[in-house]
């Protein structure tokens, strides 16, 4: 063996076990960073809490029917028979009711409660799912095709991001309604579901402009890589490209933006339903339950603390637990 | 620099006038009716109507309305209602045809409500904010450190307006603690206009102050550990002089940066506050307008909203070029 020509093959024929080490169960191998994230997230005491949390809100929202059917109450029967002629509840909490009844109208607060789960939730995650999508397709196509492309989509960035999102927000939905007919022929039903979908749209158009510019950020490093370089030299088509090649180094930030924005969206909805631009009755929802409580809540406490507590809670856990995401992926953030 | 300045000027006045083709293609194109929409559908005469359409020359194609809206902003225009003719002056926002006034009047009559509102807020937040960021950055690790940190995230995660709303029930009514929010003007009655200010700003401060605090804790910990910090500490200069003095310098650069989009942020966002504290500020100016289909006004406050954040989006990238040359090349 002379100098200069190194034999890399020495070392393996005289020990071939070297190449491919033998592993036993206990050695510690090759994790992906999601593997070694959600491991971190399963010893962290917070998450686990706000996980479970969540959990029982989502499976709240999900056996809605059969609790309110377990309690014997639905949510639009007027109990008129158990309110004083002030419009204040003769009763508190009983069999019956198990959180009691609605001042003025009389239904059921417990059934009221869960079902107000639903809409929250759902507009919350629909919402993520949608804006995570344009957002991700966005920046990948933004940082990766480069030149005109990524002038207009980080201009329409620099837009979405300076509109003031909650003008806006309450601006779209008597448009929106008119486009309709306007909210005076609109049944209660129809103006209900018209505002559901306007509020998804509307948390969807503002929350993937934030995305796309982190996920352009990380593109316009990962695609100077060799392993891009690779692909791209070998023919593969563009679109392979940024879903198979791209994407799966993208899944930290698209985690930690989602689980941070579920929130977000929650607050998002009970607080436009709250001033009256979210969902409305006959929809429960706790925003709006929030708003008409508040002429009550002296009288029946209750009334106002229900969907309070609802709110708080979950909005509490949720970004908690996307808090400790964050961490989970990115140690360097942990205090 | 010039060249800097020059490009960030275009880009910023490319939003504001997509903002404004936005919101009149939202206003003006999308409603089948506008003029129905605008007269509300409960007491609207055909008179009234016909008025209103030809106020707003919708019989005419779109370009030339928007045109005319345009025009209206830079030169002002005149309305009839009623057979009297109004004018409404150069910044012509449209004109309300529900409060028979121009749109301008109605916002510029909103607008110190709300500016007081943001500018007690800005002085409680920065003061308060930065002195527990840099108090905690102090103590690094500290119990003291570690109790504030995860305060301020458990209160930050807690929505704004559930925290202002039980504020505002329960210390101000039912406990009355704190004084009730109402709307005085300062020129009227001073102490006054401070007490009826003092809870929202109270609240807004306090309740915000938890991410600045946060910031500053993060860029004044980076700040007390470079070397110019350890050659101010060798000199034998006092901790007060070394943390207010020399880091708090730039260790504020940051905060800053946050704190003008912040406030041109909230500009906006205190609608929850006026709608809570029953202040007559510029988002109860919205809400009303939304109640009884005004979409003048509800246009006309959008737009204010965005140029004014689209400005401080401008100011603060200037002033950051200011600080940081680097920023000019990227």
């Amino acid at each position: 063996m002379s100098i200069g020509s190194p034999d890399s093959t020495v070392g393996v024929e005289d020990h071939p076990a070297s190449a491919e080490p033998a592993r036993t169960a206990a050695t510690p191998h090759g994790k992906s960073p999601s593997r070694i994230a959600f491991d971190r997230l399963r010893k962290d005491r917070v998450a686990v809490i706000c996980a479970s949390i969540v959990l029982f809100f989502v499976l709240v929202a999900i056996f809605a029917p059969l609790l309110s059917k377990l309690e014997g109450q639905d949510i639009s029967t007027f109990n008129t028979q158990q309110i004083d002629e002030f419009g204040y509840p003769t009763i508190g909490i009983t069999a019956d009711h198990w959180f009691g009844i609605e001042p003025k109208t009389g239904r059921d607060n417990f059934a009221r409660w869960v079902y107000g789960a639903r809409p929250s939730l759902i507009i919350a995650f629909l919402a993520t799912v949608v804006g995570t999508a344009i957002g991700v397709v966005m920046g990948l196509l933004a940082g990766f095709l480069g030149g005109w492309v990524d002038r207009i989509i980080s201009w329409l960035i620099d837009f979405v991001l300076s509109l003031p999102f909650l003008l806006f927000a309450i601006a779209l939905v008597p448009i929106v309604e008119s486009l309709r007919g306007g909210s005076f022929n609109l049944s209660p039903e129809d103006q209900a579901n018209i505002r559901f979908y306007v509020l998804i749209f509307v948390l969807a158009f503002f929350g993937w402009a934030g995305l796309a510019r982190i996920i352009r950020g990380e593109v316009l490093s990962l695609r100077e890589r060799e392993f891009v370089l690779a692909a791209k030299a070998i023919g593969v088509p563009t679109w392979q490209v940024l879903f198979k090649e791209l994407l799966p180094n993208l899944v930290a930030p698209i985690v930690i933006s989602a689980s941070l924005a579920v929130p977000a969206y929650v607050t998002a909805e009970a607080g436009l339903s709250f001033l009256g631009v979210g969902l409305v009755e006959p929809k429960p929802s706790w925003g709006q339950t929030i708003a008409v409580a508040t002429n009550w809540y002296k009288a029946d406490p209750l009334y106002l603390w229900l969907p309070v507590i609802g709110i708080t809670a979950l909005v509490l856990a949720l970004a908690l637990l996307g808090d400790a995401i964050r961490d989970a992926f990115d140690p360097k953030t942990r205090r | 620099m010039l060249y800097f300045v020059a490009r960030r000027l275009v880009s910023a006045l490319s939003v504001v006038l997509a903002t404004l083709i936005a919101t009149f293609a939202l206003f003006f194109i999308a409603p089948t009716d506008p003029a129905a929409a605008i007269c509300g559908e409960r007491n609207c005469t055909q008179q009234r109507y016909e008025e209103i359409t030809k106020n707003l020359n919708l019989d005419r194609p779109k370009v030339e309305q928007f045109a005319d809206y345009t025009i209206g902003i830079f030169a002002g225009r005149d309305f009839t209602t009623s057979g009297v003719t109004q004018h409404c002056a150069a910044p012509c926002l449209g004109f309300s045809f529900k409060n028979d006034r121009p749109v301008t009047e109605l916002i510029g009559s909103r607008f110190p409500v709300t500016l007081s509102l943001v500018l007690g807020y800005a002085v409680l937040v920065l003061t308060i904010g930065v002195f527990v960021g840099s108090m905690a950055a102090k103590r690094r690790g500290s119990l003291g450190d570690r109790a504030l940190m995860t305060s301020t995230l458990v209160v930050s995660s807690v929505p704004y307006y559930i925290v202002a709303l039980m504020v505002a029930l329960y210390l101000t009514i039912v406990y009355p603690i704190l004084p009730r929010g109402e709307w005085t003007p300062p020129s009227e009655n001073f102490g006054k206009f401070i007490a009826g200010l003092l809870t929202p700003w109270l609240v807004l401060g306090i309740y915000n102050c938890t991410s600045y605090a946060r910031y500053s804790r993060g860029s004044m910990v980076e700040t007390l550990s470079e070397d110019y910090i350890r050659t101010a500490r060798a000199k034998g200069l006092s901790d007060r002089v070394v943390t207010y003095k020399h880091a708090l310098r730039s260790g504020l650069i940051p905060v800053v940066t946050i704190f003008g989009l912040d406030i041109a942020g909230s500009l906006g966002g205190a609608i929850f506050t006026e709608r809570i504290f029953d202040l007559p500020g510029l988002g109860q100016l919205v809400l009303d307008s939304l109640n009884n289909y005004d979409l003048p006004v509800i246009m006309g406050t959008v737009l204010v909203a965005s140029v004014i954040i689209v400005a401080m989006n401008f100011l603060v990238d200037i002033g950051y070029s200011l600080i940081d040359p680097r920023v000019r090349l990227s």
